[in-house]
């Protein structure tokens, strides 16, 4: 399909169901609503340009790929210094949970105690709860933005949920751990 | 004759996990991503073990906690968005091939 038309169709359908998604993990990684606003901009412009070339499956992952690449782009114009910091998007995604942190006290309590484990989590470990378990991408979504394999999700995802838990543990927040 | 391989495989695939095979499944199993069969030996031993039906309470908590983290989107950020997309869906939008 080549016509403006076949194209335009194409958009709406695979799309347009994505742009609260596409907001969502922008503002993950711009930590700045009018900078995600422009992402998912622009993201939405390459889209259309590549519509015709997307084969119709799994149109999240092909969308956060495009996402990502946007990202990545318009970083490296305005930021040269992160071509030197290959993990920058996971590094952002790290900060904005400290940020949360701040923001949300030192209430006592389950919640407050996932914040402080959330918080003081490494990266690349962080960044994949955010996604999977906060934003609620699939493994195979999140690996799109991080650029790393569903598998490396999961296992990043596995130990970080482990080490919330032992935070947990030591907080007298949780049982302790029966393994 | 008898093949006590092939007993020995049945029991196996059929009984309760244990706890420590439990403690290496139970996230898949949580996240949905875990076999049947796997699967239900696991959920056999939740029934039983109730210490490892703690340790699935306690993830189980913790996945819902973060799913609560979800921060809202600004809505008129969101509105200008589907707007302009709805535009390029329309052909209103100028875009450059």
């Amino acid at each position: 399909m080549s016509s403006p038309e076949a194209s335009q169709a194409l958009f709406e359908q695979h799309v347009l169901p994505e742009i609260e998604v596409l907001l969502r993990v922008a503002r993950s990684l711009t930590r700045n609503d009018a900078d995600a606003e422009d992402l998912v901009q622009d993201t939405l412009l390459r889209a259309y340009r590549a519509i015709e070339r997307f084969d119709g499956r799994h149109p999240r992952a092909w969308l956060l790929t495009i996402l990502r690449n946007t990202h990545i782009n318009r970083n490296r114009r305005r930021r040269p210094e992160l071509l030197r910091d290959p993990d920058g998007t996971s590094r952002q995604l790290n900060e904005l949970a400290a940020g949360d942190v701040t923001d949300a006290g030192v209430d006592a309590g389950f919640d407050a105690g996932i914040e402080r484990a959330l918080a003081e989590l490494d990266e690349p470990f962080r960044s994949v709860v955010q996604l999977v378990d906060v934003e609620g991408l699939t493994y195979a979504e999140a690996a799109e933005v991080l650029g790393v394999p569903a598998g490396t999700v999961m296992s990043r995802l596995h130990r970080a949920r482990g080490r919330i838990r032992d935070r947990l543990d030591r907080a007298g927040l949780a049982p302790r751990s029966h393994w | 004759m008898k093949k006590p391989w092939k007993s020995l495989f049945r029991s196996s695939a059929k009984r309760p996990m244990t706890c420590g095979e439990v403690g290496q499944w139970l996230q898949h199993y949580l996240d949905g991503e875990l076999d049947d069969r796997r699967s239900e030996r696991l959920a056999a031993h939740l029934e039983d073990c109730r210490r490892c039906g703690l340790e699935a309470d306690t993830y189980t908590r913790i996945k819902h906690s973060l799913a609560d983290h979800q921060p809202s989107v600004p809505a008129d950020s969101l509105a200008r968005l589907r707007e302009f997309g709805a535009r390029i869906a329309r052909g209103d939008e100028p875009v450059e091939r």
